[in-house]
């Protein structure tokens, strides 16, 4: 992952809050990159559409999501891997990515976002007279 | 797991000296502890986590049912099995990649603690999350059985 953050600058890891009331897990993601836009992938399972919250502001993109599902009365857990707190995902960026046009998808448990460049930063071909 | 090695103490130079000869030795523990946890968390949830997936096992009075996070697998890519005690979820995860299609192959074996009836299991995929159902076995009754004596 160090290295992926290295090929992709603008992004930068952002420790989650550190709250003791709402302790969060970072989820599993990937940052790809296009001439156009970043690709983010998340895999967030256990989380529906209803439960994920996308923030942008100030140059920090968050992504937080809570599991839908809680064990049914009756239930005994005899043996637990899956973390039970929220998810979340902080991505601070410099301002290069057109927040507007963020566009995301939840299909099973997989958050896949395309994060559109602004104008400002696409490589732009210049013709010369 | 560096952090379990260092043996320094990070508070010791604040806390004032009340005639103590060396600094409380667990003050930086607790820090260390939770950075120990959290490193532990992270290392679980990081690429290492392509091919392992966490898995929770539940009970109630009739059934047995694990629970795994699988994100982004479609249904008939996934396979559970089992076998001999021991129930199996494997499962192939295919991403679109920069040479076209890439897939992933996953899997956990986990032993199931009571008798199942084999026959009856039945396991559901939602949110990117396997519920699989297990039936107990009725336990075998108790017989009595009186031997009579000559």
């Amino acid at each position: 992952m160090s290295r992926l953050q290295n090929l992709v600058p603008p992004f930068a890891r952002r420790s989650a809050a550190r709250d003791a009331s709402e302790a969060t897990v970072r989820p599993w993601y990937e940052i790809k990159e296009t001439p156009d836009a970043w690709g983010l992938t998340a895999y967030l399972p256990g989380v529906a559409k209803d439960g994920l919250e996308i923030t942008a502001e100030e140059g920090v993109i968050t992504v937080r999501g809570r599991r839908q599902w809680k064990a049914p009365a009756g239930w005994t857990a005899l043996y637990r891997e899956s973390p039970e707190s929220a998810y979340e995902l902080a991505l601070t960026h410099d301002n290069t990515i057109d927040v507007e046009k963020i566009h995301a998808e939840l299909v099973d448990g997989v958050l896949r976002a395309s994060l559109p460049k602004a104008e400002a930063i696409k490589p732009r071909k210049i013709a010369v007279s | 797991m560096r952090s379990l090695i260092r043996y320094t103490n990070p508070r010791s130079s604040l806390l004032p000296s009340f005639g103590f000869s060396t600094p409380v030795p667990w003050t930086g523990l607790e820090n260390d502890i939770d950075r120990w946890f959290e490193s532990t968390l992270s290392d679980f949830l990081s690429p290492a986590w392509e091919n392992r997936f966490p898995v929770d096992l539940y009970e109630d009075k009739e059934h047995t049912y694990v629970r795994a996070d699988l994100p982004g697998v479609s249904r008939q890519d996934i396979n559970v099995e089992m076998v001999n005690g021991y129930l199996t979820i494997s499962a192939t995860r295919k991403t679109k990649g920069p040479e076209g299609e890439e897939s992933f192959a996953l899997s956990r074996s986990v032993a199931i603690p009571e008798d199942v009836h084999a026959d009856q299991v039945s396991a559901a995929y939602e949110n990117g999350v396997l519920t699989v159902t297990l039936p107990k076995k009725e336990e075998a009754k108790p017989r009595k059985i009186t031997v009579e004596v000559k």
